[in-house]
Formats: structure tokens, sequence, C-alpha cells
């Protein structure tokens, strides 16, 4: 291969005089764009940096990696980090407690602003339409930090209202937060909160985009309202409804760290105890980075593996994609 | 709609209950948000008396005038603000430089190149290892971590991109090329002035972003001198699980709270933390409604 190369460099004969012909086209090409190649430069070093460099990383799942000596002083453990973590209790629990988080989400907080935009589609007032929907999206530009500053201040077991409430009705007071029954409850309601609205911006626009035409041939077969709702436009809602199921199944393995971390209190950890919690604990505050590390690997490989099933199962069920 | 038919008597029941439903909702998604505003302003003995709803009772200011001096507060208000501004700047400017080429070029290695790009988007390194190639670049407990963390996403460069070959006509590129204009002068004279409205909803969601980010400032930043708004607002609003380092002002104002009205000075700073969210709220909705549109169209 090296000697070809160089008498093609060379002398030029005829079989590396194309070759010599395109090299010159790709070099002409890349003169020609070399603008374009300045542009993507910082781009692809900052991928390599701050993206490829970090999935190379992952390998640190095989080490007993220690921050100060790096990879050449961390000792290569194969495969002990990962059979310590999934002998572990702890991290079943962690997944466990993802899982069913999200899977609540999946039940309450995916179809909750589906109905949403389709009572808010029914809705004839206009300007009434317009103001509920502009306050339906405030909440989602509030940070977890204030949303869990809210919660605390209605659940407080000392001056909370809702405790109040309880206490004017004659009934004991409950250290919501404390108690991990309703860590869930908690998680979903502020979830819903904050989301409803600007998931909903999505459907809405969709259903806005409905022809017309269509709710008009089911008039003329005599439809009724729900009718039409079922019949016209639910289905042509279904891509995007899709679409975000995609999304949302894919990062089932995914709950938010803010609201859960912020949540988190001693007693209620056997059930508000998350991956991404779990990751961040083990890496960050006990400094046990292989560890850590495998929790990661598990948490990409699975939401990607996610994606592309749900993405999979989309396109032969509704034959909407996303990749 | 086309109302060709009388509504019948049960879609006007349903009418008239989906309103009231409707608008109940649209309490609930103020109501918090107003109650906070009111304790904020309210005195002590109303606040614990559980007296304060939608308006402010007994009205006094106490509890931002003793926000209003304190040096964590202001020094993490000058941070958020720093990496806000910066990183949106930057972000814009980085997104459009990653754009562009997908959008309006053919050149070796575009396939690569958008490969390099849309994996990211759905596989990544992972919180742990990311944290320690910053690290290894010296790059934690330094404002900068946050807005390079965020600097390129790929999820921004798709919607751009979708933009850009969606409102741009290519023959308009073609045209400035034949008149010798490079790449650069392009997108800076022409596509980046008739993006605006892409742009400025780009340029909104970052400064959201940044505004609100919690896990990157708790990853890192461990000066205090270099929290951001949202980790003092963790440290004040959630006191029993913040770590408070001795001396600080925070401090004080949590000893003094938990003494008095912790539940004023809560609220106080959760206003003071989500002013410029309601400023910037009447452009997000003018702007976000198109934007969450544009990233509809590709995913």
């Amino acid at each position: 291969m090296k000697t070809k190369k160089r008498t093609a460099a060379g002398t030029g004969s005829p079989e590396p005089a194309i070759s010599l012909r395109n090299n010159y086209r790709v070099r002409r090409n890349i003169w020609k764009n070399r603008a374009v190649y300045l542009m993507i430069l910082p781009v692809v070093v900052f991928y390599i940096i701050f993206r490829y460099i970090p999935m190379g990383w992952l390998s640190i799942s095989f080490y007993d990696y220690k921050i100060l000596k790096g990879f050449g002083g961390s000792k290569f453990v194969g495969f002990d980090n990962f059979v310590y973590l999934f002998s572990n209790s702890s991290f079943w629990q962690a997944l466990l407690n993802t899982l069913l988080l999200n899977l609540l989400v999946l039940l309450i907080c995916f179809p909750a602003p589906i109905i949403f935009a389709l009572l808010l589609n029914e809705l004839t007032h206009r300007k009434m339409k317009k103001a509920i929907q502009t306050v339906s999206y405030l909440p989602y530009f509030l940070s977890a930090v204030v949303v869990v500053g809210m919660i605390y201040n209605f659940l407080s077991s000392t001056s909370g209202s809702i405790n109040l409430l309880r206490q004017s009705m004659g009934m004991n007071t409950i250290n919501f937060l404390q108690e991990p029954q309703y860590f869930r409850p908690i998680y979903v309601v502020a979830n819903l909160w904050q989301g409803i609205g600007w998931s909903s911006i999505i459907y809405l626009a969709a259903l806005s985009s409905v022809d017309d035409t269509l709710y008009e041939a089911a008039m003329v077969d005599g439809a009724s309202r729900f009718q039409r709702c079922i019949h016209v436009t639910i289905p042509s809602i279904l891509g995007t409804i899709m679409i975000m199921l995609i999304f949302q199944i894919g990062s089932l393995i995914t709950v938010g760290f803010d609201m859960t971390y912020l949540l988190q209190t001693p007693t209620n950890l056997s059930v508000s105890e998350v991956l991404t919690t779990y990751t961040y604990k083990l890496g960050m505050t006990s400094s046990r980075f292989g560890l850590a590390t495998v929790v990661d690997l598990f948490n990409s490989v699975v939401s990607f593996a996610l994606v592309m099933l749900a993405n999979v199962f989309s396109k032969k069920v509704a034959e909407v994609s996303i990749v | 709609m086309v109302k060709y038919m009388k509504p019948s008597k049960g879609e006007k029941v349903f009418d008239i209950f989906n309103m009231i439903f409707l608008t109940i909702l649209g309490i609930l998604f103020l109501y918090p948000i107003i109650n906070v505003v009111a304790v904020s302003f309210s005195s002590s003995s109303a606040v614990l008396q559980n007296q304060v709803t939608v308006f402010p009772v007994q009205f006094t200011t106490t509890a931002y005038s003793k926000i209003i001096n304190n040096a964590s507060i202001y020094h993490s208000y000058e941070n958020t603000i720093f990496v806000a501004l910066i990183g949106c700047v930057l972000t814009l400017l980085a997104t459009c430089i990653a754009a562009y080429p997908l959008a309006f070029c053919e050149f070796y290695g575009k396939k690569v190149y958008s490969m390099m790009i849309i994996i990211a988007l759905w596989f990544s390194g992972g919180m742990i290892p990311t944290y320690l190639v910053m690290n290894s670049l010296h790059l934690t407990n330094s404002l900068w971590a946050l807005i390079l963390n965020t600097l390129f996403s790929s999820y921004y460069i798709i919607i751009l991109r979708s933009f850009f070959t969606g409102s741009i006509p290519m023959s308009l590129i073609e045209s400035m090329r034949m008149d010798g204009a490079n790449d650069f002068t392009i997108l800076f004279r022409l596509v980046i002035p008739l993006s605006k409205a892409a742009l400025a909803t780009i340029a909104l969601w970052i400064i959201v972003l940044h505004w609100n980010e919690f896990l990157p400032a708790l990853m890192y930043l461990q000066d205090r001198k270099k929290y951001t708004l949202q980790m003092i607002l963790q440290e004040i609003i959630l006191q029993n699980q913040g770590a408070l380092s001795g001396a600080s002002d925070s401090a004080r104002i949590n000893a003094e709270g938990q003494m008095v009205i912790p539940t004023q000075i809560q609220n106080a700073v959760i206003v003071v933390s989500i002013i410029p969210m309601i400023v910037i709220y009447p452009f997000l909705s003018k702007y976000f409604v198109k934007g969450i549109m544009l990233g509809a169209v590709k995913g």
C-alpha cells in the first residue's frame, strides 16, 4: 500500500492518475470551502473535547479511578465495578424508583397536556383561550429550586397552608416531605403543574393546523362534536403524539435531577433515590468515580436502546419516526 | 371552526363545564406564584396565621430590606447574569456557525460532521465522565464551566438548521456567492439578519436555561463566591439541607430567618429570583410558540 501511494504522488501511472485528479479535485473543493472548514473547526473541536472524549471516558467504569492519578495511575479492575454495582441492592432500588417514577409520569403527565390541549381547543371564547394558554406556561419558567421552595411552603408541617387547613379541620399534621409515600404524588403534581402548559403548546399547534374541510365533511356526515374529536382531531395529531411518546420512552430511565434531589429528605430516600441522584452521590460525594461511571454507562446505553426501540415501534405502528 | 349545526344541549353543557374547568386550572397555574409574592410582602404575624392568600396582609417590605444588602445574594445575582448573558451570546454565535454549514454548504466530510452532531443528541458521556474531563482541563470551579457545558447543543443546532433551510432560499445564498462573498459574510450579512425570530427564540431558551440550571452549578462550582443564584436560593429555601459555611452572609440570614420569619425571607428571595423571568415573559410567550414549532419540524 505504502509504495503504491508513493508512486501515485511521484510519477502518476494510469491508475493513480485518476486518484491524482480526484485528489486535486478534493483539494480544490477543500480550498474553495476553506471558510466552511474554518467555521466547523471550533464545532468539531468542541464536540471532540466535551462530547466524544467523555464518551470515551466511560471506560472509567473499568478502572478504580482516582481523580488525582488519572488513567495512568488508576488501577484497571475489569468488570469489578459492574459486578459490585449489579450485586448491590441500592443500585436496583434506584433503578426501580426511576422506572416507577417515570411510569407514573408516562401515565399521568404524558396524556395530561394532550387532554388540556383538546379542551382548550374546544373553548369557543377566543380571548379566554389565549389567556389560559399564556398563564399555563408560566410555571415552566421557574427553576426546580423555586418550585420545591413553593412545595416546602405549602406542605410545611408548621406553617404550610395544607397542614394549617388540616389543623383547623381537627386533623393531625403530616410532614409530607418526610413521609416516603407522599414523595411520588408530590413529584407528579409538581411536574404536572410545571409542564402541562408547556407540553400542550406543541399539541395546540398541531391542532390549529388540522384542515377545516375535514371538520366540514364530518359535520355533513352528521358527526357530533365528540365524534369529530374522536375521528378527526385525535387522528390528525397522532403523529405528534407518537413523536412525543418516543421522546418520553427514550427518557424512561432518566429522571430530572434537580427536582428529585431537592425533594429528597433522609427519610424518603427509599423511594426518592433515582439513578441520576445515585450517580451524583456515588461520584461527586463519595468520589467513587468508577462505580458512578458504570451507572452513567448503563444510563446512556439503555436510553439509547429505548429511543431506537420506540422509534422502530412507532415506525411500524404509526408510520412516524424521528431518526 | 365552521359552525353549520346548532349546538345540542349536551354540547352547551360541555361548553360551560369546560369553561369552568379551564378557568380553575388557569387559577391553579397562577395561584402559587401570586401567593409567594403576597407572602413576601406580608407581616410575619399574618404569615404565621395563614391569612395571606392573594393579596399581602399588613403590607411590609422588611423581608426585602433584609436580603437587599446581602452580599452573597448580590454576588450570585451577578454570577448568574454573567453566565446567562455571556452564555447566551456565545451559544448563539456557536449555534449559527455550526448550523450554517449543515444548511447551505456542500463540502467533503459533511456526512461525518452531521453524524457527529446527531450522535451526540442520542448518546452522551454522562455526568461523571463529563465532569472529569472538565476537571482535567481545570475548568471546574469557574463560571466558564457552566457556559462551556452547553455552548454547543445538538438540539439547537438541528432546530436552527431546519429554520435556515426552511426560511432562506438557497438561490439567495448562491447569488451572494456569485458576487464573491465568502461564507462568513453570507452568514453575518444575510443569514443572521434574516433569522432574527429563530435566534430570539433560542436566545430566550438559553437565558432561561442558564438562569434556572442547578445541577451543573452544584457539580462545577465549589467556591461560594462563584455560586449562582439557584445555589444560594437552594441554601436559603431548603435550610435544613443546605450546607452552610459558618461566617458567610447567607448563614447570618438563615440564622435570623430561622428565629423570626423564614417563610417571608424565602418568599422574598424567590420573588427576587423570578423577577427577570417575569420581565422577559412577554417576549418569551411571543417567540417560543413559534420556536417550539421549529423544533417540531425535524424533531
